[in-house]
């Protein structure tokens, strides 16, 4: 099934196991029973992003306090990428647990946008949420997992762009 | 454009969104600021190891798959009988398929609608990988002489230095040829592992641009990448060549492959 994967993926992220599988299979049927609603020319997996935040929405995220926290160095972990990973464990487990720590509202974007390659527009869609929004979650939520991860070193890059905008208004 | 609108259009920017105007003038702000530079080459690493470290979560959709196989099985209107239930589990599987196919095509689609020559040739592209290299069909014009490949590749302004080599990484040229996406020539390189094979489209470098999301920087050429139904499509551009590298499968794999090819180019 296309995509049953990637929602899967962010399903986990935004509930436990149980409900993350309880959401997609209800995305799946939902998309099932509504396919003659889908427009042609516009992105499927986008489409079937919609329908399952709604359902996410629509069912009070009462399911989601507990978000899987995928473990790096388990006994057994199935289905390990092929691909030689470019980060040492610890990278992953840091990178996860700075991840996790972010609120929902930067998870789901960066989960979309990063993760999944949705664009703002899309998101915005997905999300009901203004195309500003979306681009401004998405600034916050790169600069709070950098921040989380490197201790801050992002705040240079904020001080550089908050002079270049200091130098705008000069002129 | 200054150094605050580059931050505040960059999630655009990252994305590939941004009309072509702005694009522009962000790209020319870029080439007079390098703190600007080094915020968006750190914002693409961060974004790579995210993308690396949760997509590494497997996600096994057995589950979900049982699950609407159950869902489908028991619906009412299908009767209580152990011999309906077969044929309606069934039923989901080939609804599964349906759904899938129309998925596929809906999708390269979506990037058909994008209207850009570059966007359709990243189509193109997927679309000719999976009848060429994935269903292989037949075709009397793949050179597998390298030296025959590398005259074809002359013939067509691409240099001998622009066919790279990866037989130390273990990626070996198996074939080549000419073949036309979005009207445009390429030359069709075919390389395998031994277990998958990996095509790279080269032209000489022309006006267009490339489109998409920017997920990574090599070398300082920035690697773009998405997935078009069953094949993922990378690409990024040289100073002489605009390369598109296409592998079947979601995942990394064509944008692992790009990151050699844009380190060998």
């Amino acid at each position: 099934m296309p995509h049953a994967r990637s929602l899967l993926r962010v399903a986990r992220r935004l509930s436990s196991d149980g409900a993350a599988e309880d959401l997609v299979q209800e995305t799946l049927l939902r998309a099932w029973r509504s396919f003659d609603q889908f427009q042609t020319g516009t992105n499927a997996r986008a489409w079937l992003f919609r329908i399952m935040f709604n359902a996410f929405y629509a069912r009070g995220r009462q399911a989601r306090s507990a978000p899987v926290l995928v473990s790096f160095d388990a006994p057994g972990r199935a289905a390990e990428p092929e691909r030689p990973s470019v980060l040492s464990p610890i990278d992953a487990a840091e990178v996860n647990q700075a991840f996790e720590a972010l609120s929902e509202e930067h998870r789901t974007v960066l989960l979309l946008g990063v993760v999944e390659g949705l664009t703002c527009q899309e998101m915005a869609n997905v999300l009901s949420l203004p195309i500003g929004t979306v681009m401004s979650r998405l600034s916050r939520g790169r600069q709070a997992l950098r921040d989380r991860l490197a201790g801050g070193s992002g705040k240079v890059y904020r001080a550089h762009a908050v002079a270049g905008g200091a130098q705008k208004e000069a002129r | 454009m200054n150094c605050n609108d580059i931050a505040e259009l960059a999630p655009l920017y990252i994305a590939g969104e941004l009309e072509p105007r702005r694009a522009a003038e962000f790209d020319a702000h870029l080439k007079t600021c390098p703190a600007c530079v080094r915020e968006l080459e750190e914002q693409a690493r961060l974004d790579a190891r995210l993308r690396e470290v949760l997509l590494a979560d497997a996600a096994d959709v057995s589950g979900v798959d049982r699950r609407m196989r159950e869902a489908f099985a028991a619906r009412p209107e299908t009767g209580a009988s152990a011999s309906a239930r077969g044929p309606l589990a069934r039923r989901w599987t080939i609804a599964a398929m349906g759904i899938a196919a129309a998925f596929v095509l809906l999708g390269v689609g979506y990037y058909f609608m994008l209207g850009t020559r570059v966007a359709r040739v990243y189509a193109d592209a997927a679309a000719d990988h999976r009848m060429e290299v994935v269903e292989q069909q037949p075709r009397p014009a793949w050179l597998d002489d390298p030296a025959q490949i590398v005259a074809l590749a002359a013939e067509h302004g691409i240099s001998r230095t622009e066919v790279p080599s990866f037989d130390s990484e273990g990626y070996h040229l198996a074939r080549g040829r000419m073949c036309g996406l979005d009207n445009r020539a390429f030359l069709h390189l075919v390389y395998s592992n031994g277990t998958q094979e990996f095509s790279l489209y080269l032209r000489p470098r022309g006006t267009e641009r490339l489109s998409g999301a920017v997920r990574e920087t090599v070398n300082g050429k920035r690697l773009r990448a998405c997935d078009l139904g069953g094949e993922q499509v990378a690409s990024f551009e040289t100073p002489g060549v605009t390369a598109l590298v296409v592998a079947e499968g979601s995942g990394d794999a064509a944008l692992r492959f790009a990151r050699l090819a844009a380190a060998a180019l």
